[in-house]
């Protein structure tokens, strides 16, 4: 038992730094926010008005409203092929299988600059596509689909498969039962699917930073050209929303989630 | 229609899978593979085997000169600087982060959800943004230094920005939850018996960890090293804000060329060299790590 505690006591010591390193610059950004100091990280005394001259900053504004659009794409067009993909992947035995599996894959371990070059220079220079919204799309959803394939392949492995036969013995056809029985059964991994790539998409600068050509500013593109002339209050502020918003989402999906689970039994 | 046919009729619905069914579940996303993975893949190939021209010109005129330029000393520096940092912060992450999974999987008890929330949610808030902080912290004029030379510890302040340690926290920093989660998943299929038993057969928590723990998460670890290692080898922002050009990592290389320069097919073939050092990299992680981390990775 004396070894236990001492045991549990030395992991608490590192895992206490890691929390704090990992949490530290989290605080910095959320106090500095309400700081009266024009400059990043000096404390003069408590103010709102950063956030007041965020929400009257229409560059913000516009970059603010292209992210959501896009990232709004990408996690529908992610969904919807996510799931009929990862369906096919589960349900169909086929030639090439697993070379479609690593394929899906594969944007996934590519470092963000190769894939953010590569698709600039295709864009440019092969098949053609304006830069601005229609690449940044294309490049979202691109990255996305293979992390909605992961989460709705993991959700498959743990549904009831024999609704769908039950529904065929009652003699549904395949749509009908694609519709009606296996969309609804997968619901909870498309949602947390969705979950996982909205803020991923919405986050996304090094892949959106090669594809977005001029004038067409996301979210964090504003912000990285801010902090090229040093942090500013505005900067802290926007990151303060980001944590406030992100956190609501993650309550709002545990709350899903619980009460998923308090329904299936 | 009597009950024998009624259970073909079934059979055959059930088990019929009409030809056009693959190709509508499949076929989008081949077609997006073929179209936005292979393609933009296959071009910057082709590319890195061109002669550039003026004015990020490309010249169809098939050369070499692309990679022996990049087999050049300089080049090959910031490469082998690259792996030995994403080594390092590998390896930094591999220590501090297990005894983090292990405190959460083991001591959690009903605090579990919320121990490995904490590591979750900071890495959801704006990367960028993040990475500007940590700078301030640890910058000339940074919170740091400002409390040392408040608490009269230090005279001047500390030089840690631009500096080889200052990348490897930076990449630490960012990916460290990415070793924490699969170790932690995989310490969640131990059977808490197994500690027990251990503990009553006379074993030293140390030992424990060593005899126990460790062999049961060698999937977990292979996981994490494969989340941690590729990424921190590609990463370009975290030498961007806390590097500064001495300690530029290749990822730095591939944007500057591309972005900076416009010199397409050096760039691409920067990126098709470091593409083919992470698929080797993968392909042997995966290869001793076995199966299980490939799927602790899914």
């Amino acid at each position: 038992m004396k070894y236990l505690k001492r045991e549990r006591n030395i992991l608490l010591l590192v895992s206490m730094i890691v929390y704090i390193v990992l949490w530290a610059p989290v605080i910095v950004i959320v106090i500095f926010s309400f700081s009266n100091s024009k400059f990043g990280v000096r404390w003069e005394g408590f103010t709102l008005k950063w956030y007041y001259e965020l929400f009257h900053n229409s560059d913000v504004g516009n970059a603010l409203k292209r992210s959501l659009i896009i990232a709004f794409s990408a996690v529908i067009a992610s969904s919807i092929m996510g799931t009929i993909s990862a369906y096919g992947l589960y349900k169909f035995k086929f030639f090439a299988k697993k070379f479609l599996r690593t394929s899906v894959l594969l944007p996934i371990v590519m470092p963000y600059v190769v894939t953010g070059g590569s698709l600039l220079v295709y864009f440019t220079r092969f098949f053609k596509v304006p830069l601005g919204y229609p690449s940044i799309i294309i490049a979202h959803i691109t990255f996305s689909v293979p992390l909605a394939v992961l989460v709705i392949l993991g959700r498959m492995e743990r549904i009831n498969w024999e609704c769908e036969e039950a529904s065929y013995d009652l003699g549904a056809n395949r749509f009908t039962t694609f519709i009606k029985i296996t969309i609804p059964l997968l619901m909870p991994g498309i949602l947390s699917a969705a979950m996982l790539v909205f803020p991923w998409s919405f986050d996304d600068f090094v892949i959106t930073f090669f594809v977005a050509g001029i004038g067409s500013t996301t979210l964090p593109i504003y912000v990285f050209s801010q902090l090229r002339y040093g942090t500013t209050p505005v900067i802290n502020a926007i990151g303060t929303i980001f944590t406030v918003v992100t956190l609501a989402l993650i309550i709002l999906q545990n709350l899903i989630s619980n009460r998923k689970a308090d329904n299936s039994g | 229609m009597d009950i024998k046919e009624y259970n073909t009729v079934i059979k055959t619905r059930r088990n019929a899978i009409f030809p056009f069914e693959i190709p509508l579940f499949l076929g989008p996303i081949s077609l997006w593979i073929v179209l936005f993975v292979f393609g933009p893949l296959a071009i910057t190939i082709i590319f890195s085997l061109l002669k550039s021209g003026e004015f990020g010109k490309i010249i169809p005129i098939f050369t070499l000169n692309n990679y022996y330029k990049i087999l050049k000393p300089e080049y090959l520096r910031v490469f082998v600087r690259s792996f030995l940092y994403a080594l390092s912060a590998n390896i930094i992450c591999l220590i501090i982060g297990y005894p983090v999974a292990y405190l959460a999987a083991k001591h959690g008890g009903r605090w579990k959800g919320m121990l490995i929330l904490l590591i979750i949610i900071p890495s959801w808030t704006s990367y960028l943004i993040r990475l500007y902080a940590l700078k301030t912290i640890i910058g000339n004029n940074g919170i740091i230094n400002s409390i040392l030379l408040n608490l009269h510890i230090i005279k001047q302040p500390m030089q840690m920005l631009y500096k080889p340690g200052a990348v490897i926290f930076g990449l630490v920093y960012s990916w460290i939850p990415f070793m924490i989660l699969p170790i932690y998943s995989s310490l969640e299929g131990i059977n808490p018996e197994l500690y027990e038993a251990s503990l009553d057969l006379g074993a030293k928590p140390l030992v424990t960890l060593f005899k126990v723990a460790i062999p049961l998460t060698k999937g977990g670890i292979f996981a994490g090293t494969i989340l941690v290692f590729v990424p921190a080898l590609g990463d370009w922002l975290v030498p961007h804000f806390l590097g500064g050009s001495k300690v530029m990592m290749i990822g730095n290389l591939v944007e500057y060329k591309f972005i900076n320069v416009g010199n397409i097919p050096e760039g691409a073939s920067l990126a098709t060299l470091l593409a083919v050092v992470i698929i080797l990299i993968l392909y042997t992680l995966i290869k001793i790590g076995g199966e299980e981390a490939l799927e602790k990775v899914v």
